[in-house]
């Protein structure tokens, strides 16, 4: 009986439904062992329930930033906290477990295409099921149940047991979120979810986003190149510029010389997605 | 638009190379063919004066002799069951070690270089050598003859494989990585599938493979049409020999059509 209360309550721990946690970065310095520096003295603190745009092109330091947050990247100096964890502490096992409460999303989906889309979902139980079980292929009724729940809030639980590589790029990217939503996530990380996509399915995207921000009051944090998105769908905006961090301000106040100081050039019509 | 100057950077000069290459090629073909430098003998003159003898074997070949047929019923269905079988074996314990010697599905280098090193050995030692040794520690018949196949193609499959491996696109791997999965969760839920399709295949072109040297196993005792084979080649019957070929080859060709039927299917 002691056991059986003792494990609730660890399911509790485990499963905050409407759990969300800041992000703390702390001098974070990340150099890559080619040499390069991606990150320099980057020092950012993220509310819980953010709906943060991290904004700058491609090698400014982005993807490095948000891949410190789940530890994909470690960093060379400096500290990450995500709520409780710091995550630039932790490996192994107890990284893992962390990473279990951090959803993620890509630019290229990241998906198995010739897996199933519930088995690509199931991925985002991982962290939350014992190893064996998924050796087994024995997804316990709990885990099953949160993955058809996450596909049924990205409206593609009738796909289910179709192949993921027969889907399109947007219904990609929904299965992608519903993967990182099975995890029942604390913090949502996006990095560039829609260069891949065309114009409608993109705003599509991002409304499901911003949904589940506002829904589940989620910390997110995007990565952008376009303008008129991060002004749409976020809240706060983050410029970064060679690894630094060179913008950080509400976005309904960033104006399109705030993004031609983070761009270092003018804005051009293909800094946004509605021409 | 004027035309304008194009500034084509410098075509790379290709010939020194070939020139090395060309000139080493000479120099090693000279040194394997000639005697007085260590090289092999080429004596085509042997291949006129034992004409006679060849032409009377061949034109027995071209005579099969099917009182045999009944005599080799138990033997061809014996060297199907070893193909059969040691495919199916190999098969189950080529699905881990090709995960563990393919880079994406192994990070860890000691055990991926262990697993590629072990099997580097297995590949390199012929067939016929580890018949003879098995058949030798374990005697006569179908088992030795199994247990070579198991090896020879677990040196086929896990190398293709996990090279198949290694070249695709693992991006999936991150995002379960970034949700907190292990190696192991990743390789079993996500790596499998993937790489399913050409595991498949390698596996059936390892089957129609198996056929064709389990026929031969039998010559060192290790079970199936060999021993026949090296019966009725001590007795210099050629025209026996010719129908028992002749077998093999409707087997093999049979084979090969299920698989490319299987493969086409696979796609």
């Amino acid at each position: 009986m002691p056991d059986r209360t003792q494990r609730t309550e660890a399911g509790a721990h485990t499963t905050p439904a409407s759990v969300s946690w800041p992000i703390d970065l702390s001098h974070v310095t990340v150099r890559y062992p080619n040499g390069v520096t991606a990150l320099t003295d980057v020092s950012l603190h993220i509310a819980s329930g953010e709906m943060v745009a991290v904004v700058g092109l491609s090698g400014s330091g982005k993807s490095t930033l948000i891949r410190t947050i789940n530890g994909l990247v470690p960093v060379t100096s400096g500290a990450v906290r995500v709520g409780p964890h710091t995550v630039s502490a932790l490996s192994g096992r107890p990284l893992r477990a962390l990473r279990g409460h951090i959803g993620m999303i890509f630019q290229g989906f990241n998906l198995a295409d010739r897996a199933s889309v519930y088995h690509n979902v199931l991925v985002g139980r991982f962290a939350h099921s014992p190893t064996w079980r998924t050796v087994l292929g024995i997804a316990g009724a709990n885990d099953r149940d949160i993955a058809m729940r996450s596909l049924e809030s990205v409206g593609m639980l009738d796909k289910v047991w179709g192949r993921a590589g027969a889907l399109s790029g947007g219904q990609k990217q929904r299965v992608a979120i519903a993967r990182a939503l099975s995890q029942e996530p604390a913090v949502m990380l996006a990095d560039e979810p829609v260069a891949s996509l065309d114009p409608p399915t993109a705003h599509t995207v991002m409304s499901d986003l911003l949904h589940i921000n506002r829904e589940r009051n989620l910390t997110v944090l995007v990565n952008l190149h376009l303008v008129d998105l991060a002004r749409q769908y976020t809240t706060r905006v983050i410029g970064l510029r060679g690894g630094k961090v060179v913008y950080d301000g509400l976005a309904a106040h960033a104006t399109d010389a705030d993004f031609e100081a983070i761009y270092g050039r003018p804005i051009q019509s293909r800094d946004r997605l509605d021409r | 638009m004027a035309a304008t100057e194009l500034a084509v950077p410098p075509r790379p000069r290709v010939w020194p190379r070939i020139a090395v290459v060309t000139g080493a090629l000479v120099v090693i073909t000279v040194l394997t063919t000639l005697p007085t430098l260590g090289g092999v003998e080429v004596d085509l003159d042997a291949i006129a004066r034992n004409w006679g003898n060849g032409a009377e074997r061949i034109g027995k070949l071209f005579r099969p002799d099917l009182s045999i047929l009944p005599r080799t019923w138990e033997p061809l269905i014996e060297t199907i069951e070893m193909a059969l079988v040691g495919t199916a074996i190999a098969a189950v314990l080529a699905v881990p070690l090709s995960l563990w010697a393919a880079r994406p599905s192994n990070p860890r280098a000691a055990t991926r270089r262990g697993v590629r090193l072990v099997l580097n050995v297995v590949r390199a030692v012929p067939d016929l050598v580890y018949a003879t040794i098995l058949v030798a520690m374990i005697g006569v018949g179908t088992l030795p003859g199994i247990i070579t196949l198991i090896l020879f193609d677990l040196g086929i499959v896990v190398k293709l494989v996990s090279e198949a491996v290694d070249s695709a696109d693992a991006s999936y791997m991150e995002a379960g990585r970034a949700a907190g999965g292990t190696q192991t969760q990743i390789n079993r839920l996500t790596t499998l599938p993937q790489m399913w399709p050409m595991f498949a295949s390698q596996v059936l072109y390892s089957l129609e493979l198996n056929v064709r040297v389990s026929a031969i196993l039998g010559i060192v005792g290790a079970g199936g049409l060999g021993r026949l084979i090296d019966e009725v080649r001590g007795f210099y019957r050629y025209d026996s020999l010719a129908t028992i070929i002749a077998e093999i080859l409707v087997v093999v060709i049979l084979i090969e059509l299920l698989s490319n039927f299987l493969r086409k299917r696979l796609r």
